[in-house]
């Protein structure tokens, strides 16, 4: 057991890291804050509570950045990606595991070894294929684009998760009379759920947040995603700071509420991710 | 014994052979055409394009824009591998050091890298340009009256900030689970051999945290080359193209105005050999540093 005593020192961390809490939220907070003034009251004191606070600034955000379609849309981008990213790796990264053949270990290090090709590389020739295949403004080939391009990563995980699962629970499968494919959705699956939760939480981040992607690929504003929307709003009415803040806020809060429910997840998931991995 | 080998091969094969085709459309096929492209003057419209060897690679040679950003994104990783990791370091000791709140501490300074840093990046441009201007008016606080954003002086350093409030949370979290795995009875073995705090966390905790490091600086090293949104949103690459990174740049021969693909594709080519270059180094002189401990 450590000794706990408290210091001077001690004193000292702890007020350091309150002040500096404070400094991290702030741009957070000054954005909440500004978002339900008028404009001439963000401009006479940006400091301040606001003595009445409006949500017009949210309904003129909602409205222009089409809030409603926007977040649809990324949340079937969302869903529909990590769905193919769940599916089409934890059936190749079982089955990578379990086969010992040169084949099998070329196979992984071929996937492995491309999470090191940076997107802004490949996102040039990427594009000319999304022309070719006719992807463009399409939030269904996108999301195929984001499971080329997350596969790789869930592969990797499934994999070493997969050689902590005993064998023989396979093998007795086999006898019961399951063929392979049988034995992966029922038996092999289910056994996967830690490893496919942290799969699907941060996939889930991964392209809500990305900004550069949807960017090239989504030009039609009816199949904008959040982020390009909340985008537009700044180029177009850049002067309008109260509607760009709620815009800001509006586009923040699924993210907090994720965090809110997932945090323990998030957080083991980065920290097994990095050090196990 | 041939015939079974072949059937598990087969299988292996049909497992994975849906992973592997939208892999190898959407990451493996522009990998590999894009070097093929970056010998080419294609310009991303026509179905003509001739072969010209390394032409491209010639002209990049001198074209100034482009090692401008390169330097730029150098300096920018350099300055980001020391701040980011120094301060999530900071922290994550700090934090693991309290007695309480140390939950809510992780949780609340993990936050802003929940949220995309296009948001972040707005959010950081109002406090750039409105909230600093206004305390620089009313507090008198004049050292704050520059132009944040848009004076290539400061706006390196505004966009390192917002990239960092990025990532030190991220960054937090690792060395906490690094610092977690540190046993105490290590700390408590040195304590008794008279090491003083310094020593002990010199000595004993950073050889021990050496694999959150090395992931750390990795991790900061891959994804500061490619970085992205916090230009964009802040400064857009300018004035000019005086705070351009690579990933800017490419974007820019793109898919704005100019449309010489053949010629970005050279680009992306350069940008690739680089991080492999600088990220595989790193984790072999890391690695093995590692294992002389």
């Amino acid at each position: 057991m450590r000794k706990k005593h408290i210091s001077v020192g001690y004193i000292i961390v702890d007020i350091l890291l309150i002040i500096g809490l404070l400094a991290w939220l702030f741009p957070l907070f000054m954005a909440l804050l500004n978002s339900f003034k008028t404009d001439g009251e963000l401009f006479t004191n940006i400091l301040s509570f606001t003595a009445t606070p409006s949500f017009e600034n949210y309904v003129r955000a909602f409205t222009k950045m089409q809030y409603d379609k926007s977040i649809w849309n990324t949340i079937l981008l969302a869903g529909l990606s990590v769905t193919l990213i769940v599916v089409l790796s934890s059936v190749a990264g079982w089955a990578l595991c379990r086969t010992k053949s040169k084949l099998s270990s070329a196979l992984l290090n071929l996937f492995v070894f491309s999470m090191l090709i940076p997107f802004s590389s490949i996102m040039v020739p990427l594009y000319k294929i999304v022309i070719s295949m006719h992807l463009k403004n399409s939030l269904v080939g996108l999301s195929f684009i984001y499971a080329g391009l997350g596969v790789s990563m869930a592969i990797f995980l499934y994999h070493g998760f997969v050689k902590g699962i005993p064998y023989e629970i396979e093998e007795a499968a086999a006898v019961d009379g399951c063929n392979k494919l049988q034995t992966f959705i029922f038996v092999v699956f289910p056994l996967l759920k830690p490893i496919t939760a942290t799969i699907v939480i941060t996939n889930v981040l991964w392209v809500w947040n990305d900004f550069l992607l949807p960017l090239i690929v989504i030009s039609n504003r009816d199949k904008y995603t959040l982020l390009l929307s909340t985008n537009t709003l700044f180029g177009q009415y850049s002067n309008d700071w109260t509607g760009i803040l709620s815009a800001l806020i509006l586009s923040a809060i699924p993210v907090i509420v994720f965090y809110a429910f997932f945090q323990k997840q998030i957080l083991k998931g980065i920290s097994d991710g990095a050090l196990k991995g | 014994m041939k015939t079974k080998k072949l059937k598990k091969n087969v299988n292996l094969l049909l497992f994975c052979l849906p992973a592997f085709i939208v892999y190898a459309l959407f990451k493996l096929y522009p990998a590999v055409s894009g070097v093929y492209y970056s010998m080419t003057d294609w310009n991303g419209l026509s179905r003509a394009f001739q072969f010209v060897g390394l032409a491209n690679f010639t002209k990049l040679f001198s074209d100034d824009t482009f090692w401008h950003s390169v330097a730029f994104t150098a300096e920018y990783v350099l300055a980001l591998v020391v701040f980011a990791n120094v301060l999530a370091l900071l922290l994550a000791v700090a934090i693991e050091s309290r007695h309480h709140f140390r939950g809510t501490f992780r949780t609340l300074f993990y936050m802003p890298n929940m949220i995309s840093m296009v948001i972040g990046g707005y959010m950081w441009m109002f406090i750039y340009t409105k909230v600093l201007y206004y305390l620089a008016d009313n507090w008198g606080w004049k050292f704050l009256d520059h132009s944040w954003t848009g004076d290539p002086r400061y706006s390196f350093w505004s966009i390192l900030t917002v990239s960092c409030w990025g990532v030190v949370g991220y960054l937090m979290i690792i060395y906490i689970a690094g610092l977690q795995g540190v046993p105490n009875d290590l700390k408590e073995a040195a304590e008794l051999d008279g090491a003083n705090g310094w020593q002990r966390f010199w000595n004993v905790t950073v050889p021990m945290i050496r694999p959150a490091l090395t992931i750390c600086i990795f991790w900061t090293l891959n994804s500061g080359f490619q970085v992205f949104d916090v230009i964009y949103t802040l400064t857009g690459g300018g004035p000019g193209d005086a705070t351009q990174s690579v990933a800017i740049n490419i974007y820019e021969e793109a898919f704005k105005g100019n449309t010489r693909f053949g010629y970005a594709t050279a680009k992306s080519t350069v940008l690739f050999i680089i991080v492999t270059l600088v990220t595989l180094l790193q984790l072999t002189l890391m690695r093995r540093q590692e294992d002389e401990l």
